[in-house]
């Protein structure tokens, strides 16, 4: 199989949304999105079910049309395009290989339909399973295949076409813990050695922080934030994406003053009054335990401890008026018995980490 | 979990009623086979002497041979085309939207609630004014109207059940909508389109009421025939026949439910 | 794209279907208004006499037998069908499971007339129940099952059997054994929690199963022809015996059109009647 070096991302987009709008009846699933995938990127499109997620990944599959607007794939505008000739592979969340052929005959399927002679398909497909480590298995039939092997199969049959993008649809989701992080991986392996563009959708924010290049973060038909994971997680540009992407704890204060050290600020609160309330946004491993005694932003009483075998969760309920319940996150494990619980503690907040939103 | 005595006698008397209700099920069958073996001409219990003749005059006889040609004939066209036909409208009751569609369904379906003797009498009357009274068409089309919505309801319930993902992934791997038909859609539909295929031609041979009214002498199927020579004579080459029919059937169900399996059949309601 | 592109190849077959079919009907239709012109297959004038026929007594009783007969089978079949659905659905051996679903799917499948001649030979005055009758001396003389209404239903009750179990036993597999098992648990002997659970969850199917036994038996022929022998007609037989007996195709066709919408009438009734019971379902 043919493999593209791998390219610097550069600003050649693979694909691209222009004000997107797509309805099903009155309901509006998408709504002016505009996005641009730049090719070899791993994009994700990560939201909570409804956000249209799925809807525009179908859409660049070609399995409707949009109501509004362009999408384009290799600068080329694809909307009445059908889906048998756009050039993607796509993976499904049941995998859909067909239970009547075998392995091979899956693979080969998308190279037979393009009339590719047999020898060069079989060793294509040769090639593809062996990316995917499983050969010796091209004369099973999918039913006698695992969970993860199947999965395997779908994937080596989508690449094996040398599709312009790779759309994925919460592949998996059907997977135990373990397979699921051991696939994520080889997925991510895989893409990056071949270089393909990568459209995939999921709910689980901590798979779409750990496997994209970018992530656009959707709710109610809207893309609300574009960027890396690590811009996501770190400066979330609403109290939605805070809130969806990580934990968070939310901490009511006073906006005291805007300067460039002491305030970690996105554009909402510029134009703030002084003195404001304002709700910050804090990640649990920004928090930290200290002695009721020392100096803090808040009081409370332990009121629960999870260990987590790396690290160990405290939810600290707050005596003081503000009556919040936050969520400390504590490496190691000294937690367990440092701050048991009912134990009287102060909450500081550890670093320049937070979020601030003004109160509306 | 121990059974006391008195749910041991409730499941006696069920078991019991059971069998009484299968034994009146079966009775008929087991009666007529024994009256098939009667050495003699009269119906009589029980035989005294036991013989296969009848069964020799059964085949031989030229009316019942006649008949189940004329059967053959008959239900294989039928059979067939109301697979092709029905088969086609099923994708499209499961797919399309179009205006006219509840309309055609609804005629399609309604021999399901109208008696036999009404179809056939329209039919007959139809074939009267366009001259077609002794023809296996008028028989052909009769059958393929009173056979089209079980086809329908079990093809429909083959394409319900299946998946549309895989003509989904089919297209996305490039394949046109043609080719997503003959290589996906078809082959995994094959056994809903068998068993539809397989009821559809065991309902048509062994229709009677409406054949009775659009059959000729010359084109009348196996079951208009048995009807005229149970009228007339009163010996057990009918009994000796039904034997062969029960048997007959009673394999090919057994078969079909083996290979086929039973359920999928019974999704449908039934008819004579 | 067109996401409908086999549109017009896949219906067209179909619609010339339901047209032929249309055609017939009509035709059925069109001659129960014309007159009947004796010793001549076509028909006369428009008329309605052929409807005003219908009321004359003789014509009426037929109507209230046909009925009547459907009623009946269709209770009988119910009571005696109900345990056998009831132990199809819970049994828990499959072959024995396959073997009784095969023993009650086969008779569905013999055709009318095989049927019906076997309950000949069992209900005859030579026959089955009257020879072990008579041998065993509970009785001096034969009874007389053939050309009786109770003969009749005996043989369609028969007939129509396997289509109720089927209804029957669809409808009680959806209900999840844990009802009854709750109701055990909470006191409910065997009985009373049939009674109060299972029962009244499967009235779906029963309803389903009362229904298509009426509109089914409606239609029977074969079975009051041959064993009915004239003295017990059925709407089926009427028609027959006017079409080919007489020609009289108007009038059979008047008769097929009364019968039909009989049928309608008498299942939205039962449809009406059921009603309160069809809102029990299980979830």
């Amino acid at each position: 199989m043919a493999q593209r070096a791998p390219i610097a991302k550069s600003d050649d987009v693979a694909v691209r949304f222009k004000a997107v709008t797509k309805r099903f009846n009155k309901i509006v699933a998408l709504h002016e999105v505009s996005l641009a995938v730049k090719r070899g990127e791993f994009m994700t499109l990560l939201g909570p079910s409804g956000c249209g997620k799925t809807t525009l990944l179908n859409l660049a599959a070609g399995f409707f049309s949009p109501d509004g607007g362009e999408i384009l794939i290799d600068g080329e505008r694809v909307n009445d395009v059908p889906t048998y000739k756009r050039e993607i592979g796509m993976m499904f969340q049941n995998y859909a290989l067909f239970p009547h052929m075998t392995v091979a005959g899956n693979v080969a399927y998308g190279l037979r339909v393009r009339h590719v002679p047999k020898n060069e398909s079989d060793r294509r497909v040769g090639e593809a399973l062996a990316l995917v480590k499983l050969t010796g298995l091209e004369d099973r039939k999918p039913r006698q295949l695992s969970g993860g092997q199947q999965q395997r199969v779908a994937l080596a049959r989508a690449l094996v076409i040398n599709p312009t993008v790779l759309l994925l649809d919460e592949p998996f989701s059907a997977l135990d813990k373990n397979l699921r992080t051991s696939m994520q991986v080889e997925l991510r392996e895989i893409q990056r050695k071949l270089g393909v563009t990568t459209i995939f959708v999921t709910h689980d924010q901590s798979e779409a922080l750990s496997l994209s290049d970018r992530l656009a973060v959707m709710l109610e038909g809207r893309v609300r934030q574009l960027g890396t994971p690590e811009e996501i997680y770190r400066r979330p540009c609403d109290r939605f994406v805070a809130s969806f992407v990580g934990d968070a704890n939310v901490l009511r204060g006073r906006l005291d003053r805007i300067d460039g050290a002491h305030v970690v600020a996105i554009g909402a609160l510029l134009g703030v009054a002084t003195s404001a309330p304002v709700d910050l946004y804090v990640r649990p491993e920004h928090l930290k335990v200290t002695e009721a005694s020392e100096p803090c932003a808040r009081r409370g009483t332990i009121v629960a401890q999870v260990y987590q075998g790396g690290h160990v969760d405290l939810f600290v309920e707050c005596m003081d008026s503000s009556r919040e319940r936050l969520l400390v996150r504590s490496a190691g494990h000294e937690a367990m018995t440092r701050w048991p619980v009912g134990a009287q503690v102060g909450i500081s907040i550890g670093t320049d980490e937070g979020v601030a939103f003004a109160v509306v | 979990m121990p059974r006391s005595a008195y749910q041991r006698l409730l499941g006696f008397c069920g078991k019991l009623a059971v069998l009484l209700i299968l034994g009146f099920l079966v009775l008929p069958a087991a009666v007529v086979t024994i009256a098939a073996f009667n050495d003699k001409a009269i119906l009589s219990f029980p035989p005294q002497a036991w013989s296969l003749r009848w069964f020799a005059r059964a085949i031989a006889y030229q009316d019942f041979r006649d008949g189940f040609r004329n059967g053959l004939i008959v239900t294989v066209w039928s059979s067939t085309i109301a697979l092709v036909v029905g088969a086609m409208f099923a994708f499209v009751l499961d797919r399309y939207r179009f205006r006219l569609k509840t309309a055609i369904e609804g005629i399609l379906l309604s021999p399901l609630v109208i008696p036999h003797f009404t179809v056939g009498l329209g039919f007959l009357i139809l074939a009267a004014q366009i001259g077609w009274t002794r023809t296996y068409a008028v028989v052909i089309v009769c059958h393929v109207v009173l056979v089209l919505p079980f086809v329908l309801r079990s093809v429909y319930v083959s394409l319900r059940n299946l998946d549309q993902s895989y003509e989904l992934a089919a297209a996305s791997l490039g394949a046109p909508p043609l080719r997503v038909l003959l290589t996906i859609t078809l082959p995994l539909l094959l056994p809903g389109l068998v068993s539809g295929w397989l009821f559809a031609a065991i309902l048509s041979f062994n229709e009677f009421t409406a054949s009775l009214f659009v059959t000729a002498q010359r084109t009348q199927t196996l079951p208009v025939a048995m009807y005229n020579y149970v009228r007339e004579f009163a010996d057990p080459s009918m009994a000796a026949l039904s034997v062969m029919y029960i048997v007959g059937t009673a394999g090919l169900i057994a078969f079909a439910n083996a290979f086929l399996g039973l359920g999928k059949v019974l999704n449908i309601e039934q008819s004579r | 794209m067109n996401p409908q592109p086999y549109l017009r190849t896949f219906t067209a077959p179909a619609a010339l279907c339901a047209f032929g079919f249309l055609a017939a009907m009509a035709a059925v239709l069109q001659f129960s208004l014309r007159a009947y012109v004796p010793g001549s297959l076509e028909p006369g004038g428009f008329t309605l006499a052929n409807f005003m026929d219908l009321l004359k007594p003789l014509y009426a009783r037929v109507f209230f037998d046909t009925v009547w007969i459907c009623f009946l089978t269709a209770a009988s079949t119910l009571i005696i069908g109900y345990p056998l659905a009831y132990a199809l659905v819970r049994m828990q051996n499959a072959i024995a499971k396959s073997i009784l679903l095969v023993i009650v799917v086969t008779p569905l499948f013999l055709g009318e007339v095989v049927r019906t001649y076997s309950w000949i030979i069992v209900l005859g005055n030579n026959g089955f129940i009257n020879s072990v009758l008579l041998d065993l001396g509970i009785v001096h003389q034969p009874i007389q099952f053939m050309f009786t209404t109770f003969g009749v239903v005996v043989a369609l009750v028969h007939v129509t059997m396997p289509v109720m179990v089927i209804m029957l036993a669809a409808g009680l597999s959806h209900i999840d054994r844990d009802y009854q098992k709750a109701a055990e648990s909470l006191g409910a002997g065997p009985i009373r929690a049939f009674l109060t659970v299972t029962l009244p969850l499967s009235m779906p199917g029963v309803v389903a199963g009362v229904t298509t036994a009426f509109a089914w038996t409606f239609s029977a022929f074969a079975t009051p022809q041959l064993i009915g022998g004239g003295r017990v007609n059925m709407i089926s037989n009427l028609v027959y015996q006017l079409g080919f007996a007489s020609f009289n195709f108007p009038f059979a066709a008047s008769l097929c059109v009364a019968g039909f919408a009989l049928t309608i009438v008498v299942l939205s009734l039962l449809r009406l009647a059921a009603r309160p019971l069809e809102n029990i379902r299980p979830h």
